[in-house]
């Protein structure tokens, strides 16, 4: 089962989509991200799907249910880098992803998760799996 | 209207979606679509095939293309799943999935230009949908199409997850293929095991069935023996009396049916001896008395012995002289009846020629083979197996000219057996049968060679005895009667074994004729009590036995009888010659 990589940048998580994920993979991202909110009391989360060409009703809602859940945890949620056509696709299939924003691209995303919250710099980032 | 297929993908595991995904993108690509409508062909597929997987657990991604004059791309996902049970709600939007966001299958509908959706309970969905390539796009055709195979092909990454997880697909297969393999052994193993156990109680039932036809056998071979001894008794009688009839003055006219009388009854003693014989023979009850024997002798025996016989002038009967050929030490006797055998049956199919008997050594020079050549009607292939049988007679014109019991040849080769040796035929029908016979030189070992009583009676002065003879059979009595009626001579009889111990006491005789087998008290016990009394215990005692005694039997009888007689040998000549022996040893 692969799984996606999640980094800690100071109180922000930050996911990079780079692999075309099925289910397994897609619930595995959802759970391990959850559960890292918590333990480093996130208060954002940045998912970058920029290499994600296709995004179904599935991984669509993957994404709806983690900004959900983040939210419950007191975290907000960004998703950037959607192409064009899975935009344009998403709206066709009928799927509104309420609850979630999104930006342009990661530096977008970053500067709408600083003005949230207070992020701290990026001095202190570490990075964790 | 053409359809093409291009690629397929089987729906069995959770990463088989993402190959669907990629693939669709991938022909969609070739196909000419833009990136918004790959997108769109990319994400209606991963619907579906999550459809598949998800509902049906399995299924199959079909993509082709429809070659009329709107050129479509046709995706077909199809299942054996149960069937989707809520079509139209599905399709009009009021049903809510709780794995996706319930946009599917409406979303595929929205995305692509054709939708059709088939399901059966039981049976499976087969959802098509087409999307006709864009204008701009050009003509496909076959050629095309192939090209475009050939471009997926070389496209397909190469991708290391890929390979293990086709790698990881198959071994799942191997295991799946292993633990069915398993299960077949095991149903094997069990039906062989039953197979085993058919197969043991099939062996019990064989072995039952062989010590049936063995207690069957040896019933045959007692019925033989004893049917044989029972006719013997009155044949022997016919014998006897007949002879004592011949010894009186009769007319020309008597005398020539007392002959006939005795022929036949000659004949049919020989049957019953035969019979007897193989009886004997099979209850390995009879013993081989081998001598000394000239073959010359036996040959020119023969030939007196059968030349009467020969009553047709266009048959000869030839014995080759027999040269450089040794001394033999065998039992003259049975070897003659083999001989004999051999000879009359030739003389049975033989009408003209000649009947040659021959004898000369072996390869190895250790026995004699001894044969009967004919120029008969022959034995055919099949038959030559049979003849040897047991009342087998082979159906010829011949044969009912003169009928035989079917013993004689049986009785050959079980003679020749007991003398250590076996016996043959070649034949062709029509053209002859050579009867052989191979008989060892010297029979067993020569040191059991006996030496053989010479046959000079005692020649005794007629004393004046008395004799007692005990048998139950009115016509022995008068027979033995007759036989031992010598000078100086006082016989008396008793018919069962009582009265014979009484007067036996009571008149002293100087020797006993005493039947081994009478009602009430027999043979043994008459002889036991005689012996046993200190009055009678020195009369010598012989006993008459029409039944056949093997060996230890003899032996037992002779620790206290003086000798033994056969009612059928009873003749002037031997019952005389045993009392002369019984009273010359007290």
């Amino acid at each position: 089962m692969e799984r996606i990589p999640i980094l800690k940048l100071g109180k922000c998580l930050i996911v990079s989509i780079q692999v075309d994920m099925d289910d397994g993979t897609a619930i595995t991202l959802q759970d391990d991200l959850t559960e890292k909110i918590v333990r480093h009391r996130a208060k954002g989360v940045l998912i970058d799907i920029s290499a994600l060409d296709v995004v179904d009703s599935f991984i669509g809602r993957m994404l709806a249910n983690t900004a959900a859940m983040a939210h419950v945890l007191d975290a907000e949620t960004v998703v950037v880098g959607m192409q064009p056509s899975v935009a344009i696709t998403l709206v066709e299939l009928g799927l509104s992803l309420k609850g979630i924003r999104s930006a342009l691209n990661i530096e977008k995303g970053m500067e709408l998760l600083r003005g949230i919250d207070d992020v701290p710099e990026l001095a202190n980032a570490d990075e964790q799996h | 209207m053409t359809v093409l297929p291009i690629a397929a993908v089987a729906l069995s595991y959770d990463f088989d979606l993402v190959a669907a995904r990629r693939r669709a993108r991938a022909v969609a690509a070739l196909l000419g679509f833009d990136q918004q409508h790959q997108t769109r062909i990319a994400t209606v597929v991963s619907e579906l095939a999550r459809n598949a997987l998800r509902y049906a657990g399995s299924g199959r991604l079909e993509l082709s293309v429809e070659l009329d004059d709107k050129q479509s791309l046709v995706i077909e996902v199809s299942d054996r799943g149960p069937g989707i049970a809520n079509v139209d709600e599905i399709l009009a939007g009021r049903y809510r999935s709780k794995s996706g966001m319930g946009m599917g299958l409406l979303g595929a509908q929205r995305l692509m230009d054709e939708f059709s959706l088939t399901s059966r309970a039981g049976e499976g969905t087969t959802v098509i949908v087409r999307k006709r390539l864009p204008s701009n796009a050009r003509r496909f055709d076959e050629v095309a199409v192939t090209r475009l195979i050939a471009e997926l092909a070389r496209q397909r990454p190469v991708d290391q997850v890929d390979e293990m997880q086709r790698q990881n697909a198959e071994l799942l297969a191997a295991l799946a293929d292993l633990h069915e393999r398993q299960v077949e052994l095991e149903r094997l193993n069990q039906e062989l095991e039953d197979t085993n156990r058919g197969v043991l109680a099939l062996y019990a039932e064989l072995d039952e069935k062989a010590e049936s036809v063995r207690r069957a056998d040896e019933l045959k071979t007692r019925f033989l023996a004893d049917m044989s001894h029972e006719f013997r008794t009155p044949v022997n009688s016919i014998l006897a009396l007949s002879r004592l009839v011949e010894e009186t003055p009769l007319t020309d006219e008597a005398r020539k049916q007392i002959l006939l009388i005795r022929r036949s009854a000659d004949g049919l003693a020989g049957l019953v001896n035969d019979l007897l014989d193989l009886a004997k023979i099979e209850a390995g009850k009879v013993e081989v008395r081998p001598a000394e024997l000239d073959i010359a002798n036996l040959f020119s025996a023969l030939r007196g012995m059968l030349r009467p016989l020969l009553v047709n002038r266009s048959l000869a009967l030839m014995f080759d002289e027999p040269e450089g050929l040794p001394l033999m030490f065998t039992d003259e006797g049975k070897l003659s009846q083999i001989l004999r055998n051999f000879i009359s049956n030739a003389l049975k199919f033989t009408e003209t020629g000649e009947i040659r008997v021959t004898a000369e050594l072996n390869q190895r020079g250790n026995a004699v083979i001894f044969s009967v050549a004919d120029t008969g009607i022959g034995i055919s292939v099949e038959d030559q197996e049979r003849i040897f049988d047991e009342f087998t007679q082979v159906d010829t014109p011949l044969q009912g000219r003169s009928k035989g019991s079917g013993l004689g040849l049986p009785l050959t080769r079980r003679l020749a057996t007991l003398l250590g040796g076996f016996v043959m035929v070649e034949s062709e029908p029509g053209a002859g049968a050579t009867f052989r016979a191979e008989v060892p030189i010297v029979f067993g070992d020569a040191a059991t060679m006996r030496p053989m009583s010479d046959g000079t009676p005692a020649s005794a002065p007629a004393p004046k005895i008395r004799i007692l003879i005990v048998d139950d059979d009115e016509t022995a009595r008068y027979a033995m009667r007759s036989f031992a009626s010598r000078p100086g001579a006082e016989i008396m009889d008793a018919e069962n074994g009582t009265e014979g111990i009484a007067k036996a006491l009571s008149e002293q005789p100087n020797v006993i004729l005493l039947d081994m087998m009478m009602p009430g008290i027999g043979g043994h016990e008459v002889l036991q009590r005689l012996k046993s009394q200190p009055e009678t215990s020195a009369i010598p005692i012989i006993l008459v036995t029409s039944r056949f005694i093997n060996d230890e039997e003899r032996e037992q009888v002779l620790s206290r009888a003086t000798g033994v007689i056969y009612k059928g040998d009873l003749s002037r000549e031997v019952v005389s010659r045993a009392i002369d022996d019984a009273i010359a040893a007290t």
